[in-house]
C-alpha cells in the first residue's frame, strides 16, 4: 500500500476535520467518526509491523514531499524498527483511549477533535525523517494538552506550605487550569531549547537541509555537540519527565481526564525519550558519550526518587503519575548505558510502560467515575463489587513491578543488564531497588482499594466495567501478557534499529 | 526435541492451558466445578507425564532443548526451554503428585465457597503448577527466576484468597514484599553472572570472587523464599491462606524452591566455599530457632509453619555442608510428609472449625483415618527410625559430622529432639486426651479428603528407602551406615516423643513456655522489619514526597510567581498617558546628549 505512513498520520486528522462539520448534538456520530479515525491509524500501524522487513532493517516505506525547498524542509516519512514499536503503541492507546472516553459529555465534539489532532502529531513524530517536521509534529502533539486539561480536567486542593508558599498568592496550585498552564509552559521552555539546538545543528550541517539522514552524515564539531546535546536532552527530557523538570507530570496527569492521561503518560512522555535518543544521541554521538554520566545519574534519581514520591502519595492518580516518572527513568537509564542491551530495553520500556500506564489510567478513570474519589484511604473492598477491574489493576501492578511474564519484566531486565555491562555498573543497584519500592506502593494501593471487607454505604453499589469500558482493560492487559511471554514480537524490530543507531556511538563510548 | 523433553514440556504447558482457559472464559471459571475438573485434569496429565518421564529417564543423563527468547544482534541473549536430568525429573514428580493430592483434597475442603471463587481457586492452582514446573525444568537461571517470581505471585494471590479478611490481605502483601526484597539478590546474581559469562548457565566456571558474589546473592533470594532467618517472618503469617494452599505452597513445594535453586546451581556453589559456610550457619540457626517457636504455638498451622522453617533449615545446612544430594533428599521426603501433615490439619480444621489446638482433643475416636495418617506424618517428621523422615534427616546429619567443630551438628541434633517433642505435643493435644466441646460434634472427613491423606501416607512411610535409587539418578553417593549419628538421632527422636507424653500427656505446659511465648510475641525480628518499613521506607518516602511538592515544584512555582510579579511591576511603566511618554523621550534624549558630550 502506497503512502501507508502518511495515511496513518492523516487518518486521525481527517477524522478531526470531519468532526468539525458535524453538529455538536450528534453524539454517536462524533464518537463513531473518532473511533474510525483511531482504528484506521491503528490498523495501519499493525500493517506496518506486518510488512516491515526485519532482516533488512533500516528506514522503510519512504515518502517525500518538499514543503519549503529553499530551507530544505521536506515532509519526509519513513519508519525504522523503533518506529514500528511506537506506532503500534500509539495505535493501541488511541483506540482504547477513544473507547474509554465514550462517556465524555461535556463538549464532546471538541474533546474528540483535540484528542485526534494530538494523536496525529504523535504518529507524525514517530515517522518523520526531517527534523523540522519532527519538531512541528512534536508541537502539534504537545499543545492540545493545554485545552484538554484546562477544560476537561479535575481540580483539587494542595495545601499551602513550604518556603515557596508565596506562589499560592498568584495561582491555585492543584487546580486544573494551573496544571494545564504549568504543563504547557514547562514543555514550551523545553521546546525552545530544542529549537535552539535544532538550528545549531542545521547551520553547521550547511544550512541546506533538515533531513535527519543528512544530519546523521554530518560530523558535528565537539563544541557544537556539547552545546546541542544538553539542550536536546533537557528539551525533550522535560517531556520524558527528567528530574527536576518532571513536576508538570504528577499535577498534569492527576488533573487530566482519563483518555488524556492515558495518551499523555502512555505515549507523549515517550516522545520525549524518543527525541533524546533519536535526535540527541544519534546526531550528537560524541556528546552523548561525554554526557552519559549525567544522563544516567539523573535517570537513576528519577527511578528511585519517583518511586519514593509515589510511595508517599494518597491520591490514586498521583501514585500512577509518579510511577510514570520512575518508569521513564528506566527508559532514560537504558538510553544512557549506550549499549544495545540497554537501548533495546529503553525502547521496550517505552512500549511496556505505555501499555501499562494506559491500563492504569483507564482503570483509575473507571474507579473515579463510579466512586467520585481518588483518595485511596476512602476506598476498600472494591474487589467485591468490581472484580474484573481488580484483576486488571493487579495485572498492571505486576507489570509495573517487573514481574516475569509481563512486558515490564523484559524491559526492565534488559535495562538492568545494559546498565550492568555498561561503563557505570553501579546504576543497576538503585534501579533494582527502585523496582522493589515499586512493589511496595503498587501492591499497597492494590490492597487498600480492592481488598478488605465488602464496601458499605455509598460504595456498596459500584459496578464493574461496562460495554466500551471493557476495551482498554482487555486489549491492554492482553498486550502486557503477550509481549511479556514472547518479547520477540517487538524486540526483533527494536533490535535492528538499535544496532544501526548505536553503531554511530559505539566507537566513542 | 526428543520425546522425553516433549513430556516435560507437556507437564509445564497443560496446566498453563487450563489456567488460560479459565481466565479467558469467565463463564467456565464462574461455574466453579467445571473449572475445578479442568484444572485437576491438567494436573493429572502433568502427573502422568512426570511418571512417564521418571520411568524413561536414564540415570545420569542430561538433555535439554532451548528456544531463543530474547535475540539481540542475531545472538540469543536468553532462551527458554526444558532441561531433563535426575534432579528435575524427581522434583517434577514430587511437585505434580503433591499438587494433585492437594487439589483433590481441595475439592471437598473448599466446597463452601461460591462457584466463582471456587473456580478462581482452582485457576490459581493451575497457574501455580505451571509456574512451579517452569521453575523445575528450567534449563538456565533466567527461566528459573521467571518461575521463581511466578510462584511468588501465585503464593501472593492464594494467601490472599480470602481477600475480605484484612489479616489475609496484610499477610499476602507481606509475603510478596519480603520475598521481593530478597529477590533483589537473584536479580543482582543474574546481572553479575551475565557480566562475567554473557549467559545464565549454572555450569559456568567463575573466579572465586565472582562465584562467591553470585552465590551469596543467590543465597539472599533463598533466605527469602525458603523462609530462613531473618527473613522467615512472612511464612507463619502466610497461614492465613486456605490450608491446602499452605500444604502445597508453604510447606511442600514453593518454599522448597530455594533449596531446589541451590541444588540446581550446585556447580556454582561448589566454587564458593565462603557462601557454603554462611549457609551452614544460617540453616542451623533457622532450624533450632524455628523449632523453639514451634513448641509454643497454639495454632496447629503455625506449629507446622515453624516446623517447615526448621526443616528447610536442615536442608540449607546440608547444602552448606556441601552435600546437594542430602538437601535434595530431605526436600523430597519433607514434601510428602509435610503436605500430609498440613492436609491432615486441614481435615481436622474442617471438622472442628478452628485452628486452635485448645479446641481440639480426643479426635482419635471421631477421625480414625485422619489420626492414623497424621500420626504417620508426625512420626516421620519426628524422625522415628524406619520412616521416610528418619532416613533423609539422618543423611543430612551425617553430612554435618565434624563440620565447623561439630556445632551445627549439635544444633541440629537438639532440633531433632525438639521436633519430636513439638510433634508429640500436637498429636497429644489434637488427637489424645478427652474430647473438647468442638470435637464432640466433629466427624471424619469425606473420601475426597481422605484419599489424598492415604496416598501421601505411603511415601511418608516408605520414601526413605528410595534414597539409593535417587542418589543413582542424581549421580550422588548415598550409604546407610550404622554409626554415631543415626543412633543418637533415633534416641533423641524417641526421647522427644516420650518427653512429650510425659509433659503434655499430663496436661502441663512446655518448659520455658513463658520465655518462648514472650519471644514469639515480641518477635524482635518481625518488629524490626515492620519498623524498617514503617519508619525508614515510609519515612524517607514522605520526605521525598514533601520535597518534591514544596521544594522542587515549589521552585518552579516560584519562577512562575516571579515572572508574573515582575510583569506586574514592569507594567506600571506603561501608563498610557501621553505626557509620561513625552517626558521619557525628553529625558532619554538628554541622557544620550550628555553621553555624547562626555565622550
Amino acid at each position: 500500500m502506497s503512502h501507508l505512513l502518511a495515511w496513518i498520520v492523516a487518518a486521525p486528522a481527517i477524522a478531526a476535520a470531519v468532526l468539525l462539520v458535524l453538529p455538536a448534538s450528534a453524539r454517536l456520530p462524533i464518537r463513531v467518526v473518532s473511533l474510525i479515525g483511531a482504528v484506521v491509524a491503528c490498523a495501519g500501524s499493525v500493517l506496518v509491523a506486518l510488512t516491515y522487513d526485519r532482516v533488512a532493517g533500516g528506514m522503510q516505506m519512504p515518502d517525500d514531499w518538499a514543503l519549503v525547498p529553499s530551507l530544505g524542509i521536506h515532509l519526509k516519512l519513513a519508519v525504522d524498527g523503533w518506529g514500528v514499536a511506537l506506532l503500534l503503541l500509539t495505535g493501541v492507546i488511541i483506540v482504547t483511549g477513544v473507547l474509554a472516553s465514550w462517556g465524555v459529555e461535556k463538549r464532546g465534539k471538541e474533546f474528540f477533535l483535540l484528542l485526534l489532532v494530538l494523536v496525529s502529531g504523535v504518529f507524525g513524530v514517530f515517522v518523520s525523517q526531517d527534523l523540522f517536521v519532527f519538531f512541528l509534529f512534536y508541537e502539534i502533539a504537545v499543545l492540545p494538552m493545554y485545552l484538554l486539561i484546562g477544560i476537561w480536567g479535575a481540580s483539587h486542593d494542595v495545601p499551602k506550605r513550604g518556603p515557596f508558599g508565596f506562589a499560592w498568592k498568584r495561582f491555585a496550585v492543584g487546580g486544573k487550569e494551573y496544571a494545564a498552564m504549568k504543563l504547557t509552559l514547562m514543555l514550551l521552555v523545553g521546546s525552545a531549547a530544542i529549537l535552539v539546538a535544532m538550528f545549531l545543528l542545521w547551520k553547521e550541517a550547511g544550512g541546506t537541509s533538515f533531513d535527519l539522514a543528512h544530519l546523521e552524515q554530518t560530523k558535528f564539531s565537539l563544541a557544537t555537540q556539547n552545546w546541542a546535546f544538553p539542550l536536546l536532552w533537557l528539551g525533550f527530557g522535560t517531556l520524558a519527565g527528567v528530574f527536576p523538570f518532571h513536576t508538570w507530570s504528577p499535577d498534569g496527569h492527576a488533573s487530566a481526564p482519563t483518555a488524556v492521561s492515558m495518551l499523555h503518560a502512555g505515549v507523549l512522555m515517550k516522545l520525549g525519550a524518543f527525541g533524546v535518543m533519536r535526535v540527541g544521541m544519534v546526531l550528537c554521538p560524541d556528546a552523548a558519550a561525554n554526557w552519559a554520566w549525567l544522563v544516567g545519574g539523573v535517570a537513576v534519581i528519577n527511578v528511585l526518587y519517583g518511586a519514593l514520591c509515589a510511595a508517599s502519595q494518597t491520591d490514586l492518580k498521583y501514585i500512577i503519575a509518579y510511577s510514570s516518572v520512575s518508569h521513564m527513568g528506566i527508559v532514560m537509564l537504558g538510553a544512557a548505558t549506550l549499549t544495545t542491551t540497554g537501548w533495546n530495553g529503553a525502547v521496550y520500556q517505552m512500549f511496556a510502560h505505555g501499555i501499562m500506564t494506559g491500563l492504569f489510567f483507564a482503570l483509575v478513570g473507571l474507579v473515579y467515575e463510579r466512586a467520585h474519589t481518588r483518595a485511596i484511604a476512602k476506598m476498600g473492598g472494591f474487589g467485591h463489587v468490581m472484580p474484573a477491574v481488580a484483576c486488571f489493576f493487579t495485572l498492571a501492578c505486576l507489570s509495573s513491578l517487573g514481574l516475569p511474564g509481563t512486558a515490564g519484566f523484559v524491559a526492565e531486565f534488559l535495562v538492568f543488564l545494559g546498565a550492568a555491562e555498561g561503563a557505570h555498573s553501579w546504576w543497576a543497584v538503585p534501579a533494582v531497588i527502585g523496582a522493589v519500592v515499586t512493589a511496595v506502593y503498587v501492591l499497597r494501593a492494590c490492597k487498600t482499594i480492592f481488598w478488605g471487607p465488602p464496601p458499605t454505604g455509598e460504595f456498596a453499589h459500584l459496578t464493574d466495567a461496562r460495554s466500551t469500558e471493557w476495551a482498554a482493560p482487555i486489549v491492554l492487559g492482553a498486550a502486557l501478557i503477550l509481549f511479556g511471554f514472547w518479547p520477540r514480537f517487538l524486540l526483533d524490530f527494536i533490535d535492528v534499529a538499535s544496532h544501526t543507531f548505536l553503531a554511530r556511538i559505539a566507537p566513542f563510548s | 526435541m526428543s520425546s522425553l523433553q516433549s513430556w516435560a514440556a507437556l507437564a509445564v504447558l497443560v496446566p498453563l492451558a487450563a489456567a488460560l482457559l479459565c481466565v479467558v472464559l469467565p463463564p467456565l471459571r464462574r461455574a466453579g466445578k467445571p473449572a475445578a475438573a479442568l484444572c485437576i485434569l491438567a494436573s493429572l496429565v502433568a502427573t502422568a507425564a512426570s511418571i512417564y518421564l521418571l520411568t524413561q529417564h536414564e540415570a545420569g543423563a542430561v538433555t535439554r532443548t532451548e528456544v531463543p527468547w530474547i535475540v539481540l544482534g542475531g545472538k540469543a541473549l536468553a532462551s527458554i526451554g526444558v532441561n531433563v536430568d535426575g534432579v528435575s525429573v524427581v522434583m517434577l514428580l514430587v511437585v505434580c503428585v503433591v499438587a494433585l493430592c492437594v487439589q483433590v483434597f481441595s475439592l471437598a475442603y473448599m466446597h463452601d465457597e461460591t462457584p466463582s471463587s471456587y473456580g478462581r481457586y482452582f485457576t490459581l492452582h493451575a497457574l501455580f503448577l505451571f509456574s512451579m514446573n517452569t521453575l523445575v525444568v528450567a534449563p538456565n537461571l533466567l527461566q528459573l527466576f521467571a518461575g521463581w517470581e511466578l510462584v511468588g505471585l501465585t503464593s501472593y494471590l492464594l494467601i490472599g484468597f480470602w481477600f475480605h479478611k484484612p489479616s489475609a490481605a496484610r499477610a499476602s502483601v507481606k509475603a510478596f514484599w519480603m520475598t521481593k526484597l530478597a529477590d533483589m539478590g537473584f536479580v543482582f546474581a543474574l546481572l553479575a553472572l551475565f557480566v562475567a559469562t554473557r549467559g545464565f548457565d549454572w555450569n559456568a566456571r567463575l573466579s572465586t570472587e565472582t562465584a562467591t558474589l553470585v552465590t551469596a546473592l543467590l543465597f539472599l533470594a533463598v533466605v527469602g523464599k525458603s523462609a530462613q532467618f531473618p527473613l522467615h517472618v512472612w511464612l507463619p503469617d502466610a497461614m492465613e491462606g486456605p490450608t491446602p494452599v499452605s500444604a502445597l505452597l508453604h510447606a511442600a513445594t514453593m518454599v522448597a524452591a530455594g533449596v531446589f535453586l541451590i541444588v540446581r546451581a550446585d556447580p556454582l556453589f561448589a566454587q564458593a566455599p565462603a557462601t557454603c559456610e554462611v549457609m551452614l550457619w544460617v540453616g542451623s540457626i533457622t532450624a533450632l530457632f524455628a523449632a523453639c517457636l514451634a513448641l509454643v504455638q497454639s495454632d496447629i498451622k503455625k506449629v507446622l509453619a515453624y516446623s517447615t522453617c526448621s526443616q528447610l533449615g536442615y536442608m540449607v545446612a546440608a547444602l552448606g555442608a556441601g552435600s546437594a544430594f542430602a538437601g535434595f533428599f530431605h526436600l523430597g521426603t519433607h514434601a510428602f510428609f509435610k503436605a500430609l501433615l498440613f492436609l491432615g490439619a486441614g481435615s481436622v480444621i474442617h471438622a472442628v472449625h478452628s485452628n486452635e489446638l485448645a479446641d481440639m482433643g480426643g479426635l482419635r475416636r471421631k477421625m480414625p483415618v485422619t489420626t492414623l495418617t497424621f500420626g504417620i506424618g508426625a512420626l516421620s517428621l519426628a524422625g522415628v527410625p524406619g520412616l521416610a523422615g528418619f532416613f533423609s534427616k539422618d543423611f543430612v546429619l551425617a553430612q554435618l559430622e565434624g563440620k565447623a567443630g561439630w556445632i551445627p551438628w549439635t544444633m541440629l541434633m537438639a532440633t531433632s529432639f525438639l521436633t519430636a517433642f513439638y510433634m508429640g505435643r500436637v498429636l497429644i493435644k489434637a488427637f489424645g486426651g478427652a474430647e473438647s466441646a468442638k470435637a464432640h460434634h466433629a466427624h471424619e472427613s469425606g473420601g475426597a479428603m481422605l484419599l489424598p491423606l492415604v496416598v501421601l501416607a505411603v511415601p511418608a512411610l516408605a520414601a526413605g528407602f528410595l534414597g539409593g535409587v535417587l542418589a543413582e539418578w542424581s549421580g550422588a553417593e548415598y550409604h546407610v551406615h550404622l554409626g554415631l549419628t543415626p543412633v543418637v538421632a533415633s534416641c533423641l527422636a524417641i526421647a522427644g516423643l516420650l518427653g512429650a507424653v510425659m509433659v503434655f500427656g499430663r496436661g502441663r505446659a512446655a518448659p520455658f513456655a513463658g520465655v518462648l511465648e514472650s519471644l514469639d510475641r515480641a518477635s524482635a525480628v518481625d518488629r524490626t522489619w515492620s519498623g524498617l518499613y514503617r519508619h525508614v521506607l515510609l519515612g524517607v518516602s514522605a520526605v521525598a514526597g514533601f520535597v518534591d511538592r514544596y521544594f522542587v515544584d515549589g521552585l518552579i512555582n516560584a519562577v512562575g510567581y516571579t515572572t508574573i510579579e515582575s510583569g506586574a511591576r514592569v507594567r506600571r511603566l506603561q501608563t498610557g498617558r501621553i505626557h509620561d511618554y513625552a517626558m521619557a523621550v525628553v529625558v532619554g534624549a538628554l541622557l544620550i546628549a550628555l553621553w555624547g558630550v562626555l565622550r
